[in-house]
Order: structure tokens, then sequence, then C-alpha cells
């Protein structure tokens, strides 16, 4: 039954992609600028031949109707179109970029429920002491720190001065890693490749820290603030009150119920992780999708975007989905 | 201030700090500015047993490997280690033969080339008349590139009055121009020659996957999207142009371009030592890297003049007075050294000091605001109220200039000189692509920008920015100023078909002192070229057009 229900949602979120895709097809139409026109090149020679002869190889010549139709009747089928300036198909060059990302947001999360689940937990139980004023200050600073400032300061640290970490990139170049998945933790496991493991594990720890450092400052807040109303529950109380031991109370009965808005706040942050990763791509230049994007915008290459903020539709829904039905685990009264 | 600004004066910011609080900056800066000082040759270098890698970050990832299918600097820098051309250029844009031997004009339309024997592609093939044809077809054929969908090569526009080319001989082909090409040799070294053989058995897609050309380095390997690529010396590589030493095989065994677009970034790499040459150091960075041991900043002359340009068909710029005026109140040499560093030129007109055919008898307008003035004053802009604020009929002096996030600092700089002979100039920040349209259709009063001029002739650059604009053709599609004059127009023209060099110097002598007497811009300046590298690259010349030539490069051991 659940499953039934699980693929649903999934259908129902089908029409809720193309309805994005459809917006921002529009709003990149209204958007000034010439995809043409900055494809050739500022100081190009450039006639006026070869950019007509352009502008029909990508349908721009044609009615928006028209291209809208060419562009939902493609995506129904799975053509995304391909790159004005990549000159490839959209879906190949996503599907290329999109395991960085994925990675990246993985490892970000993983730093986030790392750092943030114990210090909310505990600033909870230790509530006003040493530590949970040191905690939530380093939240507030977590929270109002840049991702580039972070990034930099980062770089300069450990990978300037310490030379612990490198500085950007995915992988050495020399790590022979033969891709299988496009996930390179994966693919080196698969591949039994020690080097590129390491390689690829120290890649991520700087950018994953810096992607991850706002979502641990959100989350460690939310956990502290629902654990501290969930330890004051009649339950809890009556919990304590049977003699339970300490952790006992805190992990196995208040911990449980806190977790609710938690998960829901660390599912929002899953689609922050995948889709607002932009400048930590950029600054660590990190071969993701984000980067891909902004490329693309500037480029005004339109399929290129219509593809990218498709799968970030997706993805966004997707999280949305997953964290109702981890609902239905932490509570069972609560259905799809 | 930009995420960009905010992020390169962090850090810079955060370097010093880093760097004094570890004890690191011992101010002993190593800076290279004459390439010619520079020898090691290729041979002498490559008895070192061990394999060198050198790794370049560039500011942006190319766009392909397929030589024919993009208009892109980064692109062709790649681009250029694994494929040669006919000819090449050295760092200031003087051509040489590459792997022709000898180019005869047989009138002014015919152009017969002698290709060079025992020139071997990256699979041993040995290149001859067909593979040349067979790659400028592919250019300029319609829809000759059938992947990812049937499209003409971009490139095509580089050598418009290419009719035609057929092969004479195993090793000869004649080109046929629609009209005469005074350039033809400048815009040749855009384009490299492919393996017929190869492409046809492999298609479009397959030779992007593993292209192979006839440079000094054979493709190894890319990440997605070009982020990285990686690049191995090619043993039987002919040894390059004959007449730019050193000739031979590439000096390091493993090449690596990487892209790092931001700019704090790449300086971060090479000071970590994990680049060797950094593309594109910015002003801002240039004096920070100076002052540290084991790096050297090096520079070539820049291809990008910068104006402000104004609408002359506007009051007040529809004043030639008003626009000398503007051209006198600029204080490029402060410009020069508080935003440049001094690595910059001022601009005698409407050509860079480095173009080919600059108009020598020019000197830059001299910084004289008591002239500015009194032009001013004779056009009727005084400063009546005595507000330190000129009017004219009570209105006061005010526009604003347009221009964009990159040109951010000159643009400030000059608005306050501006206002400080009280002229209320204001800027504002635009995307290129938005604000092109309103300049084009006169809409706007001042843009500050540039104009890349890499061939150092003055095709591609006068009929752009200072021909007066025809809609649908090639002229004034650079041209903000609304700025058309015919005889200049004329003068454009003749240039283009002119083959004869004294006669093209006496013609754009004239245009230039046309342009430079009745001032559609402010003629500003001329940035160097800035790039860093490690003190262990070595024979390393940064190139005017940008280009990153790694052949001549060997790392100390």
């Amino acid at each position: 039954m659940k499953a039934i229900k699980i693929l649903e949602r999934t259908l129902v979120s089908i029409p809720i992609i193309f309805g994005v895709a459809i917006i921002v097809f529009l709003f990149m139409r209204l958007t000034p600028g010439d995809p043409v026109d900055i494809m050739m090149g500022r100081s190009g020679v450039v006639s006026a031949g070869e950019i007509e002869k352009l502008r029909s190889e990508f349908n721009l010549d044609k009615p928006l109707p028209v291209q809208l139709w060419l562009f939902l009747k493609g995506a129904a089928r799975g053509d995304l179109g391909y790159s004005y300036i990549q000159k490839a198909p959209v879906v190949n060059l996503i599907r290329d970029r999109l395991p960085a990302t994925i990675e990246l947001a993985v490892a970000a999360l993983i730093f986030t429920l790392i750092i943030a689940l114990p210090i909310g937990i505990l600033s909870a139980v230790w509530q006003n002491s040493l530590l949970d004023r040191l905690s939530m200050a380093g939240a507030f600073l977590g929270i109002s720190m840049p991702g580039f400032w972070l990034g930099i300061i980062l770089i300069l640290i450990f990978a300037v001065r310490l030379h612990w970490l490198p500085v950007q990139g995915r992988i050495d170049y020399d790590a022979r890693l033969v891709t299988r998945t496009g996930f390179f933790i994966i693919d080196s496991i698969l591949t039994g490749n020690r080097a590129a493991l390491i390689s690829s594990l120290k890649h991520l720890v700087l950018p994953g820290i810096t992607l991850g450092a706002a979502a641990t400052a959100v989350v460690a807040r939310v956990i502290r603030s629902s654990m501290l109303e969930t330890l004051r529950s009649d339950y809890v109380i009556l919990a304590r009150s049977k003699g339970l031991p300490e952790w006992s109370v805190v992990l196995k009965h208040a911990l449980r119920n806190a977790l609710i808005p938690t998960v829901t706040v660390v599912g929002l942050q899953v689609g922050v992780l995948l889709g607002g990763n932009m400048i930590v791509e950029t600054v660590f230049s990190w071969p993701g999708l984000g980067r891909m994007v902004v490329s693309a915008i500037f480029a005004r290459d339109f399929p290129l975007v219509q593809g990218s903020v498709m799968v970030y539709a997706f993805t966004f829904v997707m999280a949305n989905l997953i964290v109702d039905i981890l609902y239905t685990y932490l509570n069972p009264k609560i259905t799809l | 201030m930009s995420t960009k600004k905010r992020v390169a004066f962090s850090f810079v910011l955060l370097l010093g700090i880093v760097l004094s609080a570890c004890g690191g900056a011992t101010p002993t800066p190593t800076v290279q500015t004459n390439p010619t000082e520079v020898t090691a040759p290729a041979a002498e270098a490559s008895v070192v047993s061990e394999p060198q890698t050198i790794i370049v970050a560039l500011q942006a990832a190319p766009l392909t490997v397929d030589p024919a299918d993009h208009r892109e600097r980064n692109s062709e820098t790649v681009i250029r280690n694994m494929f040669d051309g006919l000819v090449t250029r050295d760092p200031v844009s003087n051509v040489y033969n590459e792997m022709a031997d000898a180019f005869t004009w047989q009138d002014d339309t015919t152009l017969e080339i002698t290709l060079r024997q025992g020139v071997k592609f990256h699979n041993g093939v040995e290149m001859t008349a067909d593979d040349v044809v067979f790659t400028f077809d592919r250019i300029i054929k319609e829809n000759a590139i059938e992947y990812p969908e049937a499209h003409t090569s971009p490139r095509k526009g580089l050598i418009a009055p290419l009719a035609s080319i057929e092969k004479t001989g195993d090793y000869t082909v004649v080109m046929h121009f629609t009209a005469p090409f005074p350039t033809a040799m400048q815009m040749l070294v855009h384009q490299q020659i492919l393996s017929k053989a190869y492409l046809e058995s492999v298609g479009t897609e397959g030779f992007i996957a593993a292209p192979i050309g006839t440079g000094p380095f054979k493709f190894v390997s890319a990440q997605p999207g070009y982020t990285e690529v990686v690049m191995e010396k090619f043993a039987d590589y002919y040894g390059g142009s004959p007449d730019l030493p050193p000739v031979g095989p590439a000096c390091v065994d493993t090449v690596v371009f990487r892209a790092i677009p931001e700019a704090s970034t790449r300086v971060a790499a090479l000071l970590a030592g994990e680049v060797d040459i950094i593309q594109n150091v910015p002003a801002e960075l240039v004096s920070t890297l100076e002052q540290v041991p084991g790096i050297q900043i090096k520079t070539a002359p820049g291809t990008t003049p910068k104006w402000m340009e104004m609408n002359v068909n506007q009051a007040p710029f529809d004043d030639v007075r008003v626009r000398q005026a503007l051209n006198y109140a600029i204080d490029k040499d402060l410009i020069i050294e508080a935003l440049y560093g001094g690595r910059a030129a001022a601009l005698p007109g409407a050509l860079s000091p480095n173009n080919n055919y600059v108009n020598k008898a020019l000197e830059p307008y001299a910084y004289d605001t008591v002239k500015a003035l009194a032009l001013l004053a004779e056009t009727g802009w005084t400063d009546n109220n005595g507000d330190g604020m000129l009017e004219k009929g009570g209105v006061p002096f005010s526009f604003t200039i347009d221009t964009e996030e990159y040109l951010r600092g000159i643009s400030e700089a000059i608005a306050g000189q501006l206002r400080a002979i009280g002229i209320d100039a204001t800027v504002r920040i635009w995307e290129y692509s938005v604000v092109k349209p309103l300049l084009q259709g006169g809409e706007r009063m001042a843009f500050m920008g540039d104009w890349g001029d890499s061939a150092f002739d003055p095709v591609g650059h006068m009929e752009a920015k200072w021909h007066g604009f025809v809609a649908n053709t090639t002229y004034g599609r650079g041209n903000f100023s609304g700025y058309n004059n015919p005889r200049v127009n004329e003068l454009i023209k003749l240039g283009e078909t002119t083959i004869d060099t004294g006669a093209r110097h006496v013609i754009y002598d004239e245009a230039q002192q046309i342009i430079y007497d009745e001032a559609p811009a402010i003629f500003l300046i001329l940035p160097d070229v800035v790039e860093a590298a490690s003190a262990r690259v070595q024979n390393w010349t940064p190139a005017a057009d940008g280009r990153i030539n790694l052949h001549d490069v060997c790392l100390e051991k």
C-alpha cells in the first residue's frame, strides 16, 4: 500500500517538474540578452547571415509557443535538446555533472548531521551551559558566514599554509580513476583504487564543510529547540519518574519525537545543498551542476538552464517525498 | 561591493594575514617582464629523466576540443597545444609559418600554400593536402559538422572571404578568396589542421572524445565539461615553426589544463603548489603575489584597449568640443598606476599602441583640466552658482557611464575625475547582452568598454568600433557611440581590401587622425596581460593573444 502511495506521489511530481520547466522556459526568454550574440563572442567577426543561421538551428526564429511545444515534446521523450554553447546533449551534460553535485551534497549532509545532531541534543540537555552557549554562538556564526568567506579561510589555512588538503578540484589528475558511476568515492571502491579514494575524500573535505556549515547551524538550532520542547513534555517527565536512565530518556524517548521537525528541516536543507551550491562549486572549482548552470544562465544557454532546473525541481520534490516517508516511520500515526 | 569584489578583497586581506602570521612573506619579488631574457632551451632541459608535469589553471573550461567548433579563447588555448596550423604567432603576434612551408599569392584572391612534409598526426599518419582541404571545407561548408546536430562551424566568419580550397598536389593546396584579404595570415593562425581519415572514421562525437592533431602534446583524458584536460608529450612531433626556437618535441612530459574560474582560488592553488601557471591575475592580487617568494609575475602586451564611448547624437556629446574636453579631463597615468600597478599603456586614439597600423604621429590626449574647462566653457558649460558643478541654462552636466562589473573600477575612477571638474557622472553596471541592444539603439549616453585586438591589425577592430552601424553586416557591430563619419567609413572599407602595407598605413593614419580629432570616445588605456607562475617554470612567455603555448616550457628539477 505504501509503495503504491509512493509511486502515486512520484507521478504527481511530474506535472510539477514540467510546470517549473515551463516557467523557466518563459522567464529565460523574457530575460534580455541574445544567446547567439553571446555565443559568437564579443569581438568576433560575425555576419548577419551566420547569426540568422544559428537562430534557425536553435529554433529561436520560431514563435514562442512553437518553441515551447518543441521543448515539451522533446522533454516528454527524455530529450532536453542540446546546449548552444557546449554543443552536446543537455541530458549528457547533466548526467556528467550531477554525480559531482550529489557527492558534494552528501558530504555536506554527513558533516551537517555529524556535527549538528550531538551539538543540538547536548545543548538541549545541558541548557544554558557553557557548551550550549558556545555551540549556539557557533551556530549563529555558521548562519551568518557567507560561503565564499568560509571557503577562502579554509583554503588559506588548510591548503595554502598547512598543505593538508587540496585547494580545489575533485580528484588529482594522476589518480587514474576509471569512472563507472561518476561518483568518485563509489568508483574508487568499485575499482579498488585506494589512491583515488584518498584523493577524492581529501578533495571533498573543504567544500563539504563550507557547503554544510550553514545547514549545520540551522539543523543544530532546530534540534535544540525541539529537544527542549520534548524534554518538557509529560511523557518524558513520566519516563524520568519511572527511574529510566537519562540517556535512555533522551535518546530513546525524547529524540524520536524531536526528530520530526528536524527531518523537515534536513529535507529542505538537502534541496538547498543540491541546488544552492553555485558559490561553493565556484570557489572550489568543483565540476558540478551549479557551476555549469551559472555559466549557462550568463550565456543564455536556454536548453541547459531548462534541463538543469528540471533536475533541481525533481530533487526538491523528491527530498520532500522522502521527508514524508520518514515521518511515517518516526510517527506511525502519520500516513502518506 | 559585488560578490566578486568581496571575494577578491577578502582574499587579499586574509592572504596577507595568513602569510604574515606564519612568517611566509619575505618580500623578495621575482618579476620577469622581459620575455626575451628567459632562455631555457627545450633540448637542454629534456635530458632530465624524471617525468615532468605542468599544471595550468585557466579562468574557464574550454568548451570543446574540436578546433572547428568554437569561438572562444580558452578553447583555443587548450586546442593549440594539441593541434598545429599552417601558421602561428609569437608572443607579440608576429606571424610565422608552422606547417606551411611557403605561401604564394598567385593574384589578389588566390593563395597557393606549400605544406611541410613529414608532419605526423598523433596516430602516426602523415599530414597531407587532403587533410588541409578537409579541415577548411569542414569550416566553410554549411552544416559540415554533424554532431550533436548538423551545424556550420562558428569559425567560418574568421575566414569569411575564403570561397573554396583545392588540392593541387600531395603537399600543395590553393585557396580562392572572394575578395582581397590582407589579414589572411593573421586569420589563418586561428585554424588548426585535422586528420581527414581519422575524423571520417570516428565522426565528430568520437573525435571530441579522443581528438588527435599534429601538435606537441597528444590528448590523454578529460573530465566532463573539460574542467580538466590531460595531455602528454608527442614524441614524433615535427618540432613546430622552424623560425621560433626551440624546435623539437616539447620539454615537459605531461600537461594538465584545469579550469579554476574564481581568481582567488587560482592564486591560492598557485601558492599551494597545486598549479604551475595561472591565467589572468586580477590587478588587485598582483602586488600581493609579487611579495611571495617562488612566484614570478609576467606580462605581455594587452589586446583589449578600453574606451568610454560617448553618444555623439545626443547633447551634450553631440558637440565635438565637449568630447575633446572629457579626453583632456582624464588622468590616464593616475589610473594606470592606481588601478593597474603601472601595467598598462595610454591609448593614442582609436587603436592600441601595439597595433601594426597605429598612427605614430598621435600622442595620447594630455591630462589638462584647464583646457578641458576652457573647451566646456566655449560650449556654455560653466559653474554659474559656485557649487563646483557645471551647468548650462540651469541644467547640470550630468550623465551615466554604463559598463560591466569587470570594468567597475576604471569606470568609477573616470566618474570621480569627471566629478572633480564639475561633471556629475555616475556608474551603472549592466550585463553586456542586456545593455548592448540599448547602446546600439542610441538609447544610452556613455559606455565604458573594450574590444579585442589580438591580430594587431585594424581589420576586426576598425570596422567594428569606428565604422557607422550598418544593420545585418559586421560594420559598426561594436560601435556604441553612434559615430558615423562617411570619410572614416570609406577609409575603413578601403583598408580591408588593400594589400600593400604602405598604402594601408596611409589609409589607417588618416582614419585614426579623424577619429582622434572628433573623439567619439575618451581614449583610455591598454592593460597588459598578466599571468603568474611558480619560479620553477622556465622559458614561459605569456602571449598577447592570451594563448598559453607549453611547447617551449620546461620545469626546473
